[in-house]
């Protein structure tokens, strides 16, 4: 995924009507992209298997697994 | 007596009461005078509840002669984050958008420690809404009492503070990534992170429903088996959660021999971690050789990127709970939790896909390695306390971001991804004298093993017994 330019940030936050104005918008940009770059980074990993359940069910036995 | 009272262990308080040693009204006493000397200095409490700790004292005073079944915390003063409900006391969850909120019932936790006989003193500074970098406490700024111009680590960041300064006898704080291990390992205080599933949540603001987990801040891993004895187990409204196999204090001297353990290497041996913390975290593991365990090796590959995976999925979590109000009074947030907040709330549903399967994938790796080891040993931050100035410098690029807000949290956030146990101890001091966290992690409902490494630890050395620079 290419970095986002402050602009399409800032219209992403007006699609989901969310204020983002002055020093926000270049904080989120940096925050958006540096999020981008490093879960871009799970592309190179096999989680074919991997399901994404959220939380432990709680009724698995004691110890670890 | 008095000065050194409030330093005591919250066991031995209870001790001393219930010997009829000391009064509930005189330790009660004694806590107010020393938060009326340090609380402006620290930023520890957002409220305190004075009267009503005194007269709630009076009361425990009055119980101690009529021969009536004492519980296990009688008379003791307990505070906690100002994330939990409390009846009547307001709860503001460190925001100005809650700063009138008043509750009309305690959080389980809450109403658990006071039906052991806790007093509640009052309640803790947070970060805003238990999420961490916020730019300007409306309560406060909290302060490290090791050295007033660090932090203290967030979010639990009053508990943290009282815990250390003897603000309060025992603390509870809520852990979504490291919001009790962080506090507690910049503070030199004990903070345990019980398994996701053990300690109720009803009754506390939510960060992540998925990782939030309420636990003890104290100055002994005993004393944080006492208040996890008292606060764990089912209340009828919180559904995930399931009865505690036993009294987690149950093997709490029987030692570290026998033991097995693990030392993260991916994490003690990371670039990130200051050296002096390298050292303090390899010098625990060698005293726990020491005392019989069996200690080796372990590297987990995949925990780097727990930090991001972490916040990809918390904030994301936590951006939904807010949205409404993030939409409607953006501007009364602290702009650091709403720039935090939006950036969860515009990140690509795809990615958020991929952070949940990286999340299934770190959590493997944890059970595994928890399948050939009864406890894994970290650090729980890779540097002591930094300034308070440092966070809060604008972020100019996308790199100093992910420096930031991934890299640190890559240390605590494993737990909680995988839903186990962790607790942090204090293990050494820098030669600046900040003190260092010692992390353990262990099995899913396993305290009882899990405490019983870390109070072997604790028993060998006396980096639990050091006081921050407070006089009376």
């Amino acid at each position: 995924m290419t970095e986002l330019t402050p602009a399409e940030v800032r219209a992403l936050a007006a699609a989901a009507g969310l204020p983002l104005h002055g020093a926000d918008l270049a904080e989120v940009t940096h925050r958006l992209n540096a999020f981008v770059e490093v879960l871009g980074g799970l592309a190179g990993l096999d989680l074919t298997d991997a399901e994404p359940a959220p939380a432990p069910p709680p009724d698995l036995p004691d110890g670890s697994r | 007596m008095t000065a050194n009272l409030v330093h005591r262990s919250a066991v031995e308080l209870a001790g001393l009461i219930r010997a009829r040693t000391i009064s509930p009204v005189e330790l009660v006493e004694a806590y107010l005078a020393r938060i009326d000397r340090w609380n402006e200095a620290l930023g520890a409490y957002v409220t305190v509840c004075r009267e009503r700790a005194l007269d709630e004292a009076r009361a425990a005073e009055q119980a101690l002669g009529h021969g009536a079944p004492l519980g296990p915390l009688h008379g003791v003063p307990f505070a906690v984050k100002d994330q939990f409900d409390t009846a009547g006391v307001r709860t503001t969850s460190g925001s100005r958008l809650h700063r009138d909120r008043v509750p009309t019932e305690d959080a389980s936790v809450v109403a658990r420690l006071r039906s052991a006989g806790g007093i509640l003193l009052g309640k803790l500074n947070l970060t805003e809404f238990a999420l961490g970098g916020t730019l300007t406490h409306p309560f406060g700024q909290p302060r490290n009492p090791w050295d007033r111009t660090r932090e203290t680590g967030g979010s639990s960041s009053g508990s943290g503070i009282a815990a250390a300064a003897a603000l309060a006898a025992a603390t509870l704080g809520e852990d979504t990534g490291g919001s009790v291990r962080t506090p507690a390992a910049w503070c030199g205080a004990v903070g345990l992170r019980p398994t996701w599933g053990l300690v109720p949540r009803s009754g506390c603001v939510p960060v992540a429903w998925s990782m939030d987990a309420p636990g003890p801040l104290t100055r002994s891993v005993e004393d944080a088996g006492l208040l996890l004895s008292i606060i764990a187990g089912p209340d009828g409204h919180d559904r995930w959660m399931r009865p505690a196999p036993g009294d987690p204090r149950a093997d709490l001297e029987r030692g570290a021999r026998g033991l097995s353990i693990g030392v993260v290497t991916t994490l003690v041996d990371s670039p990130e971690t200051d050296a002096e913390v390298r050292e303090a975290v390899r010098r625990s593991a060698d005293t726990l050789r020491g005392l019989g365990a069996r200690v080796e090796d372990v590297d987990l590959p995949l925990v780097p990127m727990a930090g991001a995976v972490f916040m990809a999925l918390a904030d994301g979590e936590a951006a939904a709970w807010h949205h409404r109000t993030l939409a409607t009074r953006g501007d009364e947030y602290d702009a650091g939790t709403r720039r935090r907040l939006v950036t969860a709330a515009l990140l690509p549903a795809t990615l958020g896909q991929q952070a949940a399967r990286a999340r299934a994938a770190i959590r493997t790796q944890l059970w595994d390695a928890l399948g050939r080891f009864d406890v894994l040993l970290a650090p729980t931050a890779p540097t002591a306390a930094p300034p308070i100035a440092s966070a809060q410098a604008p972020i100019a690029s996308r790199a100093e971001a992910g420096r930031r807000f991934f890299n640190r949290r890559s240390y605590t956030t494993p737990a909680s991804l995988a839903g186990v146990p962790a607790l942090s101890l204090p293990c050494g001091f820098t030669a600046g004298g900040l003190p260092i966290g010692l992390q353990l992690i262990g099995r899913r409902f396993d305290e009882v093993t899990l405490l019983r490494a870390g109070r072997a630890y604790e028993r060998e050395t006396d980096w639990h017994t050091r006081r921050p620079p407070l006089p009376a």
